[in-house]
């Protein structure tokens, strides 16, 4: 973010907070890599095995692993925000990353009870 | 037994009746089957399902993927609005396990999407972080009104947020970025990104949170009952009414939209409606469809595609409400 006129008017505090978001953001964006990769490759290995009926039970565990790690994905992004949130102190958003982290578990709950 | 609609059922009579042996062979492919026709009291178009062998239901669910990215790439929609109504009209699955393999895509479009556009400064994490409140906190209810309603209201509901779809792309078809005064401060949930166009960082502030919250969560209990990734919806609300230029709010949408389609996904996973036979080859696909869509996006005339997709969502719609009174 070295652009714009925009930039020389900023406090300290702004540019502190953005740094830190910045930093979730590369954060968050490896999770997500290696979520998204680990998965679809899990899917194709699979998927191929399972069509040329090639130990089809390993297969079988192949795409169960990349739908969990597909599934799993969004809350572990949502974990890092927690502990980014508290890093910077930031409670109110710690609270409600939290909330977010609650309402995925309540779907469990739902899901198999 | 036979729509007219089944593409499948030319390529079933001819081309693939050799493979036909094989698949009576494979075992968990038709324990799958039965799983998925379970719920219905009459399922739909089962006999041309039941004839066709794993490797062409998957690749027919793999080209259905990568033709529902492709189109949800270069309209800015996710592809559910358009896999759910295939996966349902014409291969005849129930909508509930439609939905459930179109979360699967909307995930993975979320997190590879993101991940793509980690460090732009694009997405904007507090104000979404803010919103999946309201859209885990309804797709949550949304998953688990949708074990209870009948398969013929979820059709209907499909129907009119298909027409409510179509309806705003057409509203929407002259529509440019919105651009905004670099200097005002952004406050605490607003955000600044550098934008290649106008080469300039662009500020923006949030405003009316009350309904970027009530969208979010309308957002968030269709995606989870319908499987679609509920960004229609989000979008042109936080765009319009909310402040927020529309490549942050696409943005920002597309990373809520991943937790948001996994609190309804764990609800089908738990309940068996989700199967990871059908789940992957329609998120490779997606996947697929979405890298070459982003291409091909450059060149098409984004108006006549707009007209093309709504036209085609009245008709998803139509066929839908038929569907329902059956």
């Amino acid at each position: 973010m070295n652009h714009g006129a925009g930039d020389a008017i900023r406090s300290d505090a702004d540019a502190e907070r953005s740094r830190a978001s910045a930093r979730l953001e590369t954060t968050i964006g490896e999770v997500l890599r290696f979520g998204t990769i680990a998965s679809s490759t899990m899917f194709a290995i699979g998927l191929l095995m399972m069509i040329a009926k090639y130990q089809t039970a390993v297969a079988q565990l192949l795409l169960d692993g990349g739908l969990i790690i597909l599934l799993a994905t969004p809350p572990a992004r949502v974990m890092v925000s927690v502990i980014e949130y508290v890093r910077e102190r930031d409670w109110a958003f710690v609270v409600l990353t939290f909330i977010v982290l609650l309402a995925l578990a309540g779907s469990v709950v739902a899901a198999y009870f | 037994m036979r729509s007219p609609l089944d593409p499948e059922y030319r390529l079933n009579t001819t081309r693939c009746q050799n493979f036909v042996p094989r698949a009576k062979r494979n075992y968990s492919f038709e324990g799958m089957l039965k799983g998925i026709t379970a719920g219905l009291s009459q399922p739909p178009n089962t006999g041309s399902i039941g004839r066709l062998l794993t490797s062409t239901l998957a690749f027919v669910i793999f080209s259905a993927g990568a033709v529902a990215g492709g189109l949800g790439v270069a309209l800015g929609l996710g592809g559910g609005i358009f896999l759910v109504p295939f996966l349902t009209l014409v291969l005849g699955f129930p909508l509930k396990s439609a939905a459930a393999i179109s979360l699967a895509t909307v995930i993975a479009t979320s997190s590879a999407v993101t991940a793509q556009r980690a460090g732009s400064q694009l997405v904007n994490l507090r104000f979404g972080m803010l919103l999946e409140v309201a859209t885990t906190a309804g797709s949550l209810l949304g998953g688990i009104t949708a074990q209870f309603v009948a398969e013929s209201t979820l059709q209907r509901l499909f129907g009119v947020v298909a027409i409510a779809v179509a309806a705003v792309m057409l509203g929407r078809i002259n529509r440019r970025n919105v651009i905004l005064d670099t200097t005002i401060d952004p406050g605490r949930l607003g955000g600044r990104f550098y934008e290649e166009e106008s080469g300039g960082v662009v500020t923006y502030r949030v405003k009316r949170l009350p309904i970027a919250v009530f969208a979010s969560f309308i957002a968030g209990n269709v995606s989870s009952l319908l499987g679609i990734g509920g960004g229609i919806i989000k979008v042109p609300v936080l765009n319009a009414w909310c402040g927020m230029p529309l490549r942050a709010a696409a943005a920002t949408s597309a990373l809520m939209i991943g937790v948001t389609a996994t609190g309804g996904a764990i609800i089908y996973f738990g309940r068996g409606d989700l199967q990871p036979l059908l789940a992957a080859p329609a998120v490779l696909g997606v996947q697929a469809g979405s890298l070459v869509g982003g291409r091909l996006a450059y060149g098409a005339s984004v108006k006549w595609l707009k007209l093309l997709m709504a036209a085609l969502l009245v008709i998803v719609a139509v066929l839908m409400f038929l569907r329902s009174t059956q």
